[in-house]
C-alpha cells in the first residue's frame, strides 16, 4: 500500500489507532459485516469519530466519559454518529442491545459508567422494552455536566421498523418512526414510504433523486424515517469512497474531509452508515436540517 | 491491465481495447475526456507487446481495437497494428476513428493493408452543419463521409458510433439515412455519460422520453434495411421492440488507470426486480442526479431468478488474472480451530466473522455452503456440540451438497473440540461472555 511519508494530519494532536485481529465490524445496528480488506495496515474507524471531536472542540471533554463506555461495553460496541447542520458539529452515541445480552447496554449502567463526568438526568424503568438508547453530545453539554435527553428506541415487527421517544425528566414524547429496508429488492416498499409525506412535493421528478441519492444507492440497507418536523433517510453499508463523497457533498468541515481523504486507503476495510434529514423549502428546493454518518467506537 | 471484468457484463468479453494515444484534431463540444486530452499517455508499444503475449498464451480475446484520442494521429500505429497482426492471436484488428483521415484513400488503403479489418467511425451530425458544430472543425463532416465512402469502396467491415447528446438528439434518424448507403454491418448509439463536466453544467444530457423517441425511429430504419444495431447507455426497457439491440457490455481497456477515476457509475431503481439488471447498466449517476430516477418511465421485467446483491469481492479481487483475491477476513487465531478441515471436504473456509456473541465460520463449497457457529459455552442452550469454551451450531446451509457439507460440520467440530482447550473468550478484551452474563428473562422483550 502506497503511503506518504509526510506525517498525516491529524487534529487535536491525536495519534491514529490501528486495526488489530480482534477488530469486529458492525453497522450502527451493531449488525455484523465482512470486512473489504483484510485488517493489517488499517486503521479502526473510531478515528474519524475522535477527529471530528478534536475539530468540534469536544474531545478534551468528551473523551474521558467515551473511554470509559467503551471500555465498560468492549470495543466495537458503541455506535457513534458525528452529525452536521451546515454551521456545526455534534454527534450522537447510541447502545444497542435487543436481545437484552448485556447488563452495561442499559440506560442504569450507562448513568453509573457516564456519572464521573456527565449526570444522566432521565430515569428510565429497565422494565421498558427498549433495545437502543443514544443521547447527543457537544460542547454545551459537556460544559453542563448533565445528559437531559435520552432517546429510546422501541422495534415493532421483525426487528425492521420501530419508534423513538425522546425521554426527559418525567416525559416521554414520540420522536420519529423508522423501518430498515433492502435498498434493491424492497425498492418496492421504499418508494411509496418515502413519497408518503407531508414535508416534500414529489410532482418535481428530481426530488426523489435529491433523497434517494443514486451515489448511496449502492447500500446494504436503507431506512426510512418520519420525523416531526422533516423526513429522513439513512443508508447503511457504504464504503469509504461514498462517505468521502457524502462528507463534500454536504460540505462538512474541509479538515474532517481532508483527514478522510488523505487516510482513504486505510479505511478501505470498514463500511459506513449515513442519514439525511431532509423536507422541501419555500423556494422548492429540497433541504437538508442535518446530515450524519456512523460507526462503532 | 485495468479491467471492466464483474463490472458490467460477465458473459462477453472477447474484446481488448488498447488506447494508443490521447491527441485530437477534432474538439467535439461533448467529448468526455477534454482535460485528459493531451494529459494522458497512450499504451506504450512495450505495454502492447505484453498485453499480446498474454493473448497468445490464453488466447483470451478475439479482436483487438485500438483506440485514442484519434488512434490515426498517431505515428506509430502502424507498429501497433503490426505487433497485433503477427502475434496471430486475434481474428480481428478493429480502429476506433473519426474517419477524418481515411478520406485519404491511400492512407486508408495502407491501414486495410496492415490487417485492420474492421472499422468503428464516430459520427455524430447527420450533416456538415451539425457535425461541425459539434467537432468545433470545419470541414470535418465531409472528410469523415469521405473516409466512410473510402472504406465501403474497399470492402472492409464498416460500423459507425453515434454518441446521443442534446446537439443530435433530434437527427438520429438522419444520421441513419446518412450512413445507409454505405452499408454498414452496424450501427452503434451510445448514451451521453458525462465524466469531467459530473453535474452536466453543459447540459448535453437529454431526458430518456426524448431520447427513446428518436431513437426507436433511427433503430427502425436500420431493422427495414436489414443493418445491425447496438445500443448502450440507455435502459433496455426503453427500447421496445428494440430491446435486443440493448448492449451495455464493455470490452477490457489497456489504458491509463486515472482514466476512470471520473467515470461516473450506473444505477437503476429496479435493479433488485428487473430480470435484465444483471447485464443492462440503468442510468448514470450525473442523469439521475439532473432528470431523476425515472422511476415511472423504467419498466422492469419481472425477475424469474433471485436477485442477489453484489458483494464487495470485486472491489477486494486483484484485477490480474491469476493472481487470486485478496482474503477479506483474518482472525489467525479463530481461524486456527477449524484450519485444514475444509480442503479435506474440497471445500474452503471464505469468511471467519466475529460478531457480538459468537465467531462465524463460512465454509464454501462449489454452489454449496454453510456456515459453523461457535457461541460461548452454556450447558443449558441448544448446541450441536460442546468444547470447553463453546457451543457449537450450524446454520444456513445453501446449495446441493448437503451430504459433503454435514461431513464437513462434523470434521469441523471435531477440530474445535481438540483444539480448545477451555479459557477462549469471544472478546478477550471485555472479559469472559458465558451464561453468567446474561440477563435470561429478556430474550424476547415484545413477546
Amino acid at each position: 500500500m502506497a503511503r506518504s511519508l509526510l506525517a498525516p494530519p491529524t487534529l487535536g494532536g491525536l495519534s491514529l489507532l490501528e486495526s488489530g485481529p480482534d477488530d469486529r465490524y458492525f453497522d450502527y445496528c451493531l449488525e455484523p459485516y465482512r470486512p473489504r480488506r483484510p485488517w493489517r495496515g488499517m486503521l479502526r474507524g473510531e478515528n474519524i469519530f475522535w477527529q471530528s471531536l478534536a475539530l468540534g472542540g469536544a474531545l478534551d471533554s468528551l473523551r474521558p466519559p467515551l473511554l470509559a463506555l467503551q471500555s465498560s461495553l468492549g470495543p466495537d460496541m458503541t455506535v457513534w454518529g458525528v452529525k452536521w447542520d451546515g454551521t456545526r458539529l455534534f454527534w450522537e452515541v447510541y447502545i444497542y442491545d435487543p436481545l437484552k445480552e448485556e447488563p452495561a447496554a442499559t440506560v442504569s449502567s450507562l448513568s453509573t459508567t457516564l456519572a464521573p463526568w456527565l449526570r444522566v438526568i432521565p430515569s428510565v424503568s429497565e422494565s421498558a422494552p427498549y433495545v437502543m438508547v443514544s443521547f447527543d453530545l457537544d460542547p454545551t453539554i459537556a460544559a453542563r455536566g448533565t445528559i437531559d435527553e435520552l432517546n429510546l428506541y422501541l422495534t415493532g415487527e421483525q426487528g425492521q421498523a420501530g419508534r423513538v421517544y425522546k425521554v426527559r425528566s418525567g416525559e416521554a414524547e414520540l420522536e420519529n418512526t423508522y423501518r430498515f429496508l433492502p435498498p434493491k429488492t424492497g425498492i418496492g416498499q421504499i418508494l411509496p414510504l418515502i413519497k408518503a409525506s407531508v414535508f416534500v412535493d414529489f410532482s418535481d421528478p428530481t426530488h426523489l433523486a435529491r433523497i434517494l441519492i443514486p451515489e448511496l444507492f449502492a447500500c446494504r440497507k436503507i431506512c426510512v424515517a418520519k420525523k416531526r418536523r422533516c423526513d429522513a433517510i439513512y443508508f447503511s453499508g457504504v464504503p469509504v469512497d461514498r462517505l468521502l463523497f457524502f462528507l463534500r457533498r454536504f460540505r462538512y468541515p474541509a479538515p474532517l474531509v481532508e483527514f478522510l481523504a488523505y487516510h482513504q486507503e486505510r479505511f478501505e476495510h470498514l463500511l459506513f452508515d449515513m442519514g439525511l434529514d431532509y423536507r422541501q423549502g419555500q423556494d422548492g428546493a429540497i433541504l437538508y436540517p442535518k446530515t450524519s454518518f456512523y460507526g462503532t467506537l | 491491465m485495468l479491467t471492466y471484468k464483474g463490472r458490467f457484463d460477465l458473459t462477453r468479453f472477447e474484446d481488448l481495447t488498447v488506447t494508443v494515444d490521447f491527441h485530437c484534431h477534432s474538439a467535439c463540444r461533448f467529448c468526455i475526456v477534454q482535460e485528459g486530452m493531451n494529459l494522458f499517455r497512450g499504451v506504450s508499444l512495450e505495454r502492447l507487446r505484453q498485453a499480446v503475449d498474454d493473448n497468445v498464451k490464453h488466447r483470451r480475446y478475439r479482436r483487438i481495437c485500438f483506440t485514442g484520442g484519434e488512434v490515426t494521429l498517431e505515428k506509430k500505429l502502424f507498429d501497433y497494428i503490426a505487433i497485433a497482426r503477427e502475434s496471430g492471436s486475434f481474428e480481428h484488428i478493429r480502429l476506433q476513428t473519426n474517419g477524418r483521415l481515411l478520406a485519404d484513400m491511400a492512407f486508408a488503403r495502407r491501414l486495410v493493408e496492415a490487417g485492420v479489418d474492421e472499422y468503428f467511425v464516430s459520427l455524430h451530425g447527420h450533416d456538415a452543419a451539425t457535425q461541425d458544430h459539434i467537432s468545433q472543425r470545419p470541414g470535418s463532416f465531409d472528410e469523415a463521409i469521405r473516409g466512410i465512402a473510402n472504406l465501403a469502396e474497399l470492402g472492409v467491415c464498416l460500423m459507425t458510433n453515434t454518441v446521443i447528446h442534446s446537439l443530435n438528439v433530434d437527427h438520429l434518424p438522419k444520421i441513419v439515412q446518412t450512413v445507409l448507403p454505405f452499408r454498414p454491418v452496424r450501427m452503434e448509439f451510445w448514451g451521453y455519460i458525462p465524466m469531467e463536466d459530473y453535474a452536466d453544467t453543459l447540459g448535453f444530457l437529454v431526458p430518456m422520453r426524448q431520447v427513446v423517441l428518436r431513437l426507436r425511429e433511427a433503430l427502425s430504419l436500420l431493422r427495414a434495411s436489414g443493418t445491425e444495431a447496438r445500443v448502450k447507455y440507455v435502459p433496455k426497457c426503453l427500447l421496445g421492440d428494440f430491446a435486443d439491440q440493448h448492449d451495455d457490455a464493455q470490452p477490457d481497456v489497456v489504458i491509463a488507470e486515472r482514466f476512470f477515476d471520473p467515470y461516473p457509475n450506473f444505477s437503476c431503481i429496479y435493479e433488485g426486480i428487473c430480470e435484465h439488471s444483471d447485464t443492462c447498466l440503468g442510468l448514470s449517476h450525473p442523469y439521475i442526479n439532473k432528470f431523476g430516477w425515472e422511476e415511472s418511465l423504467l419498466q422492469p421485467t419481472p425477475r424469474t431468478r433471485p436477485f442477489v446483491e453484489p458483494d464487495d469481492g470485486p472491489a477486494m479481487g486483484s484485477d490480474r488474472p491469476g493472481e487470486g483475491v485478496a482474503p477479506a477476513l483474518d482472525h489467525p487465531e479463530w481461524r486456527i480451530l477449524v484450519d485444514g478441515v475444509a480442503e479435506r471436504y474440497g471445500a474452503k473456509l471464505s469468511a471467519v466473522q466475529l460478531t457480538r456473541r459468537s465467531c462465524v465460520f463460512t465454509f464454501v463449497r462449489g454452489e454449496s455452503s454453510v456456515e459453523f457457529v461457535l457461541s460461548a459455552r452454556d450447558d443449558k442452550a441448544p448446541a450441536l456440540a460442546r468444547t470447553p469454551s463453546f457451543n457449537l451450531h450450524y446454520r444456513a446451509v445453501r446449495g446441493p451438497d448437503r451430504e459433503v457439507l454435514s461431513a464437513l460440520i462434523r470434521a469441523a467440530a471435531e477440530a474445535v473440540a481438540l483444539r480448545d482447550r477451555g479459557g477462549r473468550l469471544l472478546d478477550r478484551r471485555k472479559g469472559l461472555i458465558g451464561a453468567e452474563a446474561f440477563r435470561r428473562h429478556a430474550r424476547e422483550p415484545f413477546g
